[in-house]
C-alpha cells in the first residue's frame, strides 16, 4: 500500500525533473530516472506570464475567500457557541450541511446569475462562489475552537469591567487563534484546490486559476514534464499546510466531507 | 400576545443574532438562489417560438437521448462498483495503522499524503501515467522494464479509448485520492472501540475471527455508515477524474459540463442536476434507512 500510495508521487516528481530525451523516447522505454535530471521547466514556467499570472490569480482569490469566509464565519460560530435560543440546534445542522450541496449541481445556476451580476470571469466571482464551500468549514472549525474555549473567562473579564467587546477581542480571540489560523489556511486550500467553480467561471477568459490553467494546457496536448512541473508547484503548498494543520484537517474529515 | 415570548428571546440574544446574521443570510440566501434557479431552468423550455414554462420537454428530450441514458447507466455503476471499494480500501489502511508499531507515525503521514495532492494533479498524473502509446503503464505491462519481466500485452492499451478502462482508471484516482479520507473515519471509530470488549471476549474463548465479525464490525456500524453515505454522495457527484480521464464516456456530472459548453444548453444542463439531485437524495435515503435497519438486526445488546 506504501508504494501505491508513494508511486504516483514519485513519477510526478520524476517527471517534472525530466529532460526532454527522457519524454520524447521516440519509441524507446522511458527511463524511471530521467537519462539528465534538469530544473528547465521550473525555470522556465517561473519566467512564464501566464504561469505567474495564474499563480497570482490563485493567491488573490484564496486570500479574498479566506477573509471574507473568516468575516462571516467566526462571528456566526461565536454566536453558535455561546448564545442558547430555540431552534439553534437546527440552525447549526443547516448551515453545517450546506456543504454536502453537490457543487456539480449548483454551478450552472451560479454562472447563470454571477452573469447578469459581472461576476463571471474576475477574482471576486470565484471568490464568492468558494465562500459557499468554505464558510460552512469556518463554522463548523471555528465552533470546535470555541467550544474548547471555556465562556467562564470572557464573563471574568466583564466581571472586571471590559465591555462584551473589549473581552472578546482582548480574552477570548488571543486564545482562539491558533485554531482560527488553522480554519484559514483550512480555506486557503480548499480555493487553491478548486477546480470546478473556478473552471466554469473562467472557462471563456483569459484569466485562470492553477488548476484551471492545467485543464487549459491539457487541450494542447503538451509535453508531460511541463504538465508534470505545474503539477509539483500547485500541490506544494497543499502538502506543506497540510501536514502543519493536520490535526484540524482531521477534525474536518471525520465530520464531513472533504474537497 | 403570543409575540411577546419571541421579542422577549431576540432581545435577549440580539447580539447573537447580529453577528450571526450575515453568514446565515450569505448561505442561506445562496442555497437558495441556487435551488430556485436551477428547479426553474430545468423546467424552462425555449422552444422556436416562445419559452413554456412549467414544461417537462427537457426532460422528455433527455430520456429520449441515448447519450443521457449511457451516461446515466455509466453513473450508476460508477457509484456502485465504487462505493464497496471506497469503504474496503478505507478499512484495509486502518486496520494497518491502528495497532501500534515502530515507525507508525510515518506510515500514517504517508497515507493522509494523498489528500494533500489536489485531485486535479492526480488526475495529471494518472493522465501522464496512463498514455497512449507510451505511458508507464503500458510499458510495465508489456514487459519492457527489467524488473517487470512478464508480458501481459503485446499492444500497448490505449486506456482513454474505452468506455470501462476509462472509467476504471478514473476510479482508481478517486480511489487513491479518498482512501485517507475513509480511512481517518474508520480509524476513528476502530479508537473509540474499548478493549475490554474485545479482551473479555478472547478471554471467554473466542476466535480472532469472532471478535472482529462479532465485535468489531458492529461496534464499526456508525463509522461505516458515514462512510458510505459520504462517499456515495462524493461519488454521484465526482467531476475532475471522469473530466480529465474519460472525457468521450460522460458521466450525468460531466454531461452537464457538456450541455453547458458544447451543447450550449443551460436549461438541458439544469434538467440534468435536477435528476444528479433526485438520485443522490433518494440514494443516501435508502443507504440510510438500509443501515438503520441492518443495526437493528446486528447489534442487539
Amino acid at each position: 500500500m506504501i508504494f501505491i500510495v508513494m508511486a504516483p508521487i514519485f513519477i510526478m516528481f520524476k517527471y517534472s525533473l525530466s529532460d526532454r530525451a527522457s519524454v520524447v523516447t521516440g519509441g524507446a522505454v522511458i527511463p524511471l530516472w530521467p537519462y539528465e535530471p534538469t530544473l528547465e521547466q521550473y525555470r522556465g514556467l517561473l519566467s512564464a506570464d501566464r504561469f505567474i499570472g495564474a499563480a497570482i490569480t490563485s493567491l488573490k482569490t484564496a486570500l479574498l475567500a479566506v477573509i471574507i469566509s473568516l468575516i462571516l464565519g467566526v462571528p456566526a460560530a461565536y454566536a453558535l457557541v455561546r448564545y442558547r435560543f430555540p431552534g439553534i440546534l437546527v440552525l447549526t445542522t443547516f448551515l453545517i450541511s450546506i456543504r454536502f450541496f453537490p457543487d456539480i449541481v449548483s454551478v450552472v445556476p451560479v454562472v447563470e446569475v454571477f452573469t447578469p451580476a459581472g461576476l463571471v470571469g474576475n477574482v471576486a466571482g470565484v471568490a464568492a462562489a468558494h465562500c459557499l464551500l468554505s464558510v460552512p468549514y469556518v463554522i463548523f472549525i471555528a465552533m470546535g475552537v470555541f467550544e474548547s474555549i471555556p465562556g467562564d473567562l470572557e464573563e471574568q473579564a466583564q466581571v472586571l469591567g471590559a465591555g462584551k467587546i473589549t473581552a472578546f477581542f482582548t480574552v477570548t480571540l488571543p486564545v482562539a487563534l491558533p485554531g482560527l489560523a488553522a480554519a484559514a489556511i483550512y480555506v486557503f486550500l480548499l480555493s487553491w484546490d478548486e477546480f470546478i467553480f473556478a473552471y466554469f467561471l473562467m472557462a471563456f477568459s483569459d484569466l485562470s486559476t492553477l488548476p484551471v490553467l492545467l485543464r487549459k494546457i491539457l487541450s494542447w496536448t503538451p509535453q508531460h514534464n511541463l504538465l508534470a512541473a505545474i503539477s509539483v508547484l500547485l500541490s506544494i503548498p497543499v502538502v506543506l499546510f497540510t501536514f502543519i494543520v493536520q490535526k484540524y484537517m482531521r477534525a474536518g474529515a471525520t465530520a464531513g466531507a472533504v474537497k | 400576545m403570543p409575540f411577546l415570548p419571541f421579542i422577549r428571546t431576540v432581545r435577549k440574544n440580539i447580539y447573537g443574532i447580529i453577528i450571526l446574521l450575515p453568514a446565515f443570510l450569505y448561505l442561506a440566501g445562496f442555497s437558495l438562489i441556487i435551488l430556485f434557479t436551477v428547479t426553474q431552468m430545468a423546467f424552462t423550455y425555449a422552444g422556436t417560438e416562445k419559452i413554456f414554462f412549467p414544461a417537462l420537454q427537457n426532460f422528455v428530450k433527455l430520456a429520449q437521448s441515448p447519450e443521457f441514458r449511457s451516461a446515466l447507466l455509466r453513473t450508476i455503476l460508477f457509484t456502485v462498483a465504487g462505493t464497496p471499494l471506497e469503504l474496503l480500501i478505507g478499512m484495509a489502511a486502518a486496520f494497518l495503522v491502528v495497532k501500534k508499531f515502530k515507525g507508525r507515525g510515518v506510515i500514517r503521514s504517508i497515507f493522509i499524503l494523498p489528500l494533500a495532492i489536489p485531485a486535479i494533479v492526480t488526475a495529471i498524473i494518472l493522465y501522464i501515467l496512463f498514455d497512449f502509446p507510451g505511458g508507464h503503464i503500458n510499458e510495465i505491462i508489456m514487459g519492457r522494464h527489467a524488473f517487470f519481466p512478464c508480458q501481459f500485452v503485446e499492444y500497448p492499451v490505449d486506456w482513454r479509448g474505452s468506455a470501462f478502462s476509462a472509467l476504471a482508471v478514473s476510479l482508481a484516482g478517486k480511489l487513491w485520492r479518498d482512501m485517507p479520507i475513509s480511512m481517518l473515519i474508520i480509524l476513528a471509530g476502530l479508537q473509540s472501540i474499548e478493549k475490554d470488549q474485545t479482551e473479555a471476549a478472547a478471554t471467554l474463548g473466542a476466535s480472532s475471527f469472532h471478535i472482529f465479525f462479532k465485535i468489531t464490525i458492529p461496534l464499526l456500524s456508525p463509522a461505516i455508515a458515514t462512510v458510505l453515505v459520504l462517499r456515495s454522495i462524493e461519488l454521484w457527484k465526482e467531476f475532475i477524474f471522469p473530466y480529465i480521464l474519460a472525457g468521450s464516456y460522460p458521466l450525468l456530472s460531466t454531461l452537464i459540463e457538456r450541455a453547458y459548453h458544447e451543447w450550449r444548453s443551460p436549461n438541458e444542463a439544469s434538467a440534468i442536476a435536477v435528476v444528479l439531485l433526485v438520485l443522490i437524495i433518494t440514494c443516501t435515503m435508502c443507504i440510510y434507512y438500509m443501515l438503520a435497519y441492518l443495526k437493528k438486526r446486528l447489534v442487539r445488546i
